[in-house]
């Protein structure tokens, strides 16, 4: 007896052509020129989008806590007072807000950021002579 | 001409609550608690605090009085802290316990503000200060984030797809429960699970 159905199906492996084909298409419909209509160009590029999609998520990390860096740093620089300084002096009166929501509050709660900002300096003159 | 009143109206300082009556009749009326509490008229309100009162007094008073107006608060929730006030929608991303509909009372508050005075805590405030109490409104799954590695002329390519549990927390509202400065004997982080 000779099984030709199992032959055939070793063979034709994987979905239909045009669907495997639909798949990166649809990934690749909003890039310009012949990268959105041609296999062989459209597949080069939408691996290339999905390796960047995949490192940026990392890197966007790094790039906010960079932004909430520089957002604390002019907010501490407004009331006469470093950064690491702002930082150590809230650490060292257990105060554990984050990065981020310091950030926020320099940008948006100016008030409450200048009390803070107090209890930075206030921690930084008492240690000066120590 | 009709702004050039409201000017007008805005620059003699007497007259700051003739301007808010106007905002106040210009709002519609909504049934829900704490929107009502959200009117514009209150940023222009004339700032209750003496400055040279002592703060804990001073605070106190308008705690009391109930003239602490619309809060705001720093909360830690699942690893994450979050700046709220009442009425805000957060996404929690990952495995949390609470399931859908279930009322909360966020404790870990590390900094609560209002207009005119900020209560920071060391690293919280106390349990019995600031209620916060929320709603989870959603349990569900994120959008599908591709994980994608290519090496290319090395027969390299590895892809999967990952979606995390979500859940949507709303903030019902923030009240200031007891008297600052209070509570002598202060407590720390011993009743707190992390």
């Amino acid at each position: 007896m000779v099984f030709l159905t199992a032959v055939n199906l070793i063979r034709s492996r994987g979905p239909d052509e045009w669907w495997r084909k639909r798949k990166i298409f649809k990934l690749a419909a909003y890039f310009y020129g012949r990268r959105r209509n041609c296999y062989s160009l459209a597949i080069r590029s939408v691996h290339r989008a999905l390796v960047y999609a995949t490192k940026s998520r990392q890197e966007r990390k790094s790039d906010l806590a960079e932004l909430w860096k520089q957002r604390i740093t002019a907010g501490a620089a407004q009331h006469g007072i470093e950064y690491w300084q702002f930082m150590d002096g809230l650490h060292k009166n257990n105060i554990e807000i984050n990065k981020k929501n310091l950030a926020d509050l320099a940008a948006w709660e100016p008030a409450s950021f200048e009390s803070l900002a107090k209890i930075s300096k206030d921690f930084v003159e008492k240690n000066r002579n120590k | 001409m009709f702004l050039n009143k409201i000017i007008g109206l805005a620059r003699s300082p007497t007259s700051v609550n003739q301007l808010s009556n106007l905002f106040q009749r210009c709002l519609i009326s909504s049934t829900s608690a704490f929107q009502n509490k959200l009117t514009p008229a209150q940023s222009l309100e004339v700032s209750k605090y003496d400055e040279r009162k002592d703060p804990v007094k001073n605070i106190n008073e308008m705690i009391k009085n109930d003239e602490a107006g619309r809060l705001f608060a720093v909360v830690h929730i699942c690893g994450k802290q979050f700046k709220v006030t009442a009425g805000d929608i957060i996404l929690i991303e990952g495995h949390w316990e609470p399931s859908n509909g279930d009322e909360l009372r966020l404790e870990k508050v590390l900094l609560c503000g209002s207009q005119d005075f900020t209560l920071i805590g060391r690293p919280i405030l106390q349990k019995d200060l600031v209620n916060v109490q929320a709603t989870v409104i959603e349990k569900s799954l994120s959008h599908t984030r591709t994980h994608f590695k290519f090496k290319k002329r090395k027969q390299y390519r590895r892809i999967n797809f990952q979606r995390q549990p979500t859940t949507v927390l709303r903030i019902n509202s923030i009240e200031i429960k007891n008297l600052v400065n209070q509570n002598k004997n202060a407590e720390s982080l011993e009743n707190v699970f992390y």
